[in-house]
């Protein structure tokens, strides 16, 4: 299910910076999966993350001409949406209680300036390779840890009620064991990672 | 040698997983409104970036106006953004006065909605939903002026 990622070339950019709309097609059909997945990680709903992608896409087409160095388009798309995501997740969340959205909002979730662009090495550049490493890595973990991110990987619109409930958890428990076992996750990759 | 690769956060951790696992795939009409938005770029135009306004005084509230500021090199767009029954509604104000003939094109990635723009300098439009807009400001003679992208919700 994972693609290669392939290296956006200098000629794709140009092209669509020349109206070319196969260019942007292309553009939209590469990076489309990557960019869900960021925005839907954030917890929110379908129609908040098609309007976080959506802001994504509509400040690419903003921004296509700033963007010198081609190789870094896909972290740019995903930086951008991270801010996205954050700005609605946190607006969910009720923290949105700042007057001036010249000042917030848009400052926020302006373009990434070149060299603050998040590397975002996991989803950049995941292979199908990779995808399949950091599955092992979870099917070789103890439980709960191994059924909760299966769970909450491959039910995106399960709420944390309908999780804990399969888990045979109480809710309040699913976030901080969620967290640990993200980090021990981190941890093994960390670990395969240094080995030569 | 060791290599430490840079850590990596739970949102991306999550998103790796799910995109790995492949089991939420992007529904078609996020790929469609993707294509889309190739079609709203405005070549030729220049950008008016968001400027900061003075907060407002006093206890916000829901009926708030807000007021959003937009500056390219020789002209100003401001929106006083309302909301009523969920719908937005703006009062745009173009400065320096526009001469005769400037127009206003105020846009959603699903409608635009064109106005001329008062001798005064003002224009406005009601009832459009919430999410992304941005405004075109045509004058006869200049290139055309574009606002950033802004999401705007009640």
């Amino acid at each position: 299910m994972v693609s290669e990622a392939p290296v956006s070339d200098q000629h794709t950019i140009d092209a669509a910076l020349a109206g070319d709309q196969a260019a942007w097609d292309a553009l939209v059909a590469r990076f489309s999966g990557r960019l869900w997945s960021v925005v839907r990680a954030y917890g929110l709903s379908a129609a908040d993350a098609a309007d976080a992608v959506q802001g994504t896409w509509l400040r690419l087409v903003e921004n296509l001409h700033t963007i010198r160095d081609p190789d870094r388009i896909g972290s740019w798309l995903l930086t951008t949406a991270r801010r996205e995501a954050s700005l609605l997740s946190r607006r969910n969340r009720g923290e949105r209680l700042i007057a001036d959205p010249a000042a917030t909002e848009h400052a926020d979730s302006g373009p990434p300036r070149a060299g603050h662009v998040h590397p975002d090495p996991a989803l950049t550049v995941l292979s199908a390779d990779e995808g399949r490493r950091l599955w092992r890595a979870v099917e070789a973990m103890h439980e709960p840890c191994r059924s909760l991110l299966l769970l909450m990987a491959t039910a995106p619109d399960a709420g944390v009620h309908q999780l804990a409930g399969r888990l045979g958890m109480p809710s309040g428990s699913y976030g901080p064991t969620r967290g640990r076992c993200l980090n021990r996750l981190r941890t093994m990759l960390t670990a395969q990672e240094a080995q030569p | 040698m060791t290599r430490h690769p840079p850590a990596i956060d739970d949102e991306s951790l999550v998103a790796a997983l799910r995109l790995a696992a492949g089991r939420d795939p992007v529904p078609a009409h996020i790929l469609a409104a993707a294509r889309a938005v190739f079609g709203l770029r405005v070549p030729g135009a220049a950008a008016a970036v968001p400027t900061a306004t003075a907060a407002p005084l006093g206890v916000r509230s829901a009926e708030e106006a807000r007021l959003l500021r937009f500056t390219a090199a020789d002209l100003t767009v401001e929106l006083e953004v309302t909301s009523v029954d969920g719908l937005v509604d703006l009062a745009g104000q173009v400065s320096p006065l526009p001469e005769a003939g400037t127009t206003v094109e105020v846009r959603t990635p699903h409608l635009t909605q064109s106005r001329e723009v008062s001798a005064t300098g003002q224009f406005a439009v009601t009832g459009l939903p919430p999410g992304w807009f941005s405004v075109v400001c045509r004058r006869p003679g200049h290139y055309p002026v574009v606002t950033s992208w802004t999401r705007i919700r009640p």
